[in-house]
């Protein structure tokens, strides 16, 4: 199904996409100068990086992580990532009794200030279908073999509550900076599909 | 609306849009209670997926007051209810057979749900 | 409604297929249309409930079979048009004048 996600499409939609951006702009509903500037934001300046930011923080000070667990939005605004699908934020604790996994059902949904766009795996009808009903086997799929005695959470986005999972603290990182705690945290880690580890 | 200038771009982005909303009745739910999601099949827009519907769940947390996808989808007003984080047990959503000890955490507006037993 | 886009607990759609290092956009056409919808949006032509409405509205075939920012633009051209905005059959023309001119 995902097949036609990253080949050429017909050029039908870059045609219409073309027109559509003329016409808009024709009409003084759309800024040209604009329309660079929100791709800049999205791809290059807003991303998992923020995410793995608040991650690391969490891990490195307790009071912080407390405050995350109680109100995320807050929390993730002292760091200063706010805003658009990212206004109303809970984080999930992960712990050895439970593994926290997110998925928007019915679309999309997913917390942009923290974690950029989504992949399209998130966003394609495989990942939105299965893994509700059978979360440990996708989580496989995804090299994660939940133990029989940890609880698996899938969190459906289904309204504007947007989440992110604080993953576990790996071991052997004791006394590690902030930034080098960061760069242990993937995107799927913050959504759930992934497990940080030090590398051997 | 006039077009978003460029030079306003990130400010709006960084602002947002939430639809956060004072609801004016008392939540009906609190944490504890056990709840039934209804057996709605609008044609129109709603948040309630097929396989939360009629089953069997508990109430874990009020998130606050929220405008409703289902009405404002189609111009009818923001209509705030209040937005229930609700615990769904693998079980119950997909049948005894399920051997999991999972659950499906899901959030509905107050109109989606009735008291259970 | 009991669209296609109710995928919970849906059977059958085989492995997650994932990109190794996928960029934020594929094309420079998902780049425009994420900009245009998020754009409109600021205008105060719609919102994410009409546009999620919109997209549950596709053809079920056309909505499995289509790229994620597909959805976009057929929910975009969906309301542009019902709200009168840009209709159909102008951007309809307008496609035509790009076409002949060349630009693809």
């Amino acid at each position: 199904m995902d097949e036609h996600t990253h080949t050429e499409p017909p050029s039908e939609p870059t045609l219409r996409i073309k027109a559509l951006e003329s016409l808009l702009v024709e009409k003084g509903l759309v800024d040209p100068g604009a329309v660079d500037e929100i791709i800049e934001l999205f791809e290059k300046r807003i991303g998992p990086r923020n995410g793995a930011k608040v991650v690391a923080h969490a891990w490195a000070d307790p009071g912080y992580k407390k405050r995350l667990l109680d109100d995320g939005s807050k929390a993730i605004a002292e760091l200063g990532f706010t805003g658009l699908q990212g206004e109303d934020m809970v984080v999930l604790e992960n712990t050895p009794a439970v593994h926290n996994v997110v998925v928007c059902t019915l679309c999309s949904c997913y917390p942009w200030p923290t974690m950029g766009l989504p992949p399209n795996w998130y966003k394609a009808a495989p990942y939105r279908a299965r893994v509700v009903i059978e979360p440990r086997k996708v989580l496989a799929e995804f090299g994660i073999d939940v133990a029989p005695d940890v609880e698996v959470r899938v969190w459906d986005s289904n309204a504007e509550i947007r989440y992110m999972v604080l993953p576990m603290r790996p071991a052997g990182t004791d006394g590690w900076s902030e930034e080098k705690l960061a760069g242990l945290v993937t995107r799927d880690a913050m959504i759930g599909t992934d497990i940080p580890k030090v590398k051997a | 609306m006039p077009a978003l200038p460029k030079d306003m771009v990130e400010i709006a982005i960084k602002t947002g849009a939430s639809t956060r909303a004072q609801v004016t009745t008392a939540p009906r739910f609190k944490a504890g209670d056990k709840v039934v999601a209804r057996n709605i099949n609008p044609p129109t827009h709603t948040r309630l997926p097929r396989y939360i519907r009629g089953k069997h769940g508990v109430v874990q947390h009020n998130h606050g007051g929220f405008a409703f996808a289902d009405t404002r989808a189609h111009g009818l007003g923001d209509q705030p209810h209040h937005v229930y984080s609700v615990r769904f047990e693998a079980r119950e959503l997909w049948g005894d057979d399920d051997a999991a000890r999972d659950a499906v955490y899901i959030d509905l507006w107050e109109p989606y749900i009735e008291p259970a037993a | 409604m009991n669209g296609i886009h109710d995928l919970g607990g849906m059977q059958g759609f085989g492995p997650i297929e994932r990109e190794e290092n996928e960029p934020v956009f594929h094309a420079d056409w998902e780049r425009r249309m994420f900009a245009l919808l998020n754009l409109t949006i600021a205008a105060g032509q719609y919102h994410v409930d009409e546009i999620r409405h919109a997209i549950e509205r596709m053809a079920p075939a056309e909505y499995l079979m289509t790229p994620y920012y597909v959805h976009w633009l057929h929910a975009a051209e969906d309301l542009l048009d019902k709200k009168g905005v840009v209709t159909h059959a102008e951007l309809e023309q307008r496609m035509a004048e790009l076409a002949k001119k060349g630009g693809k």
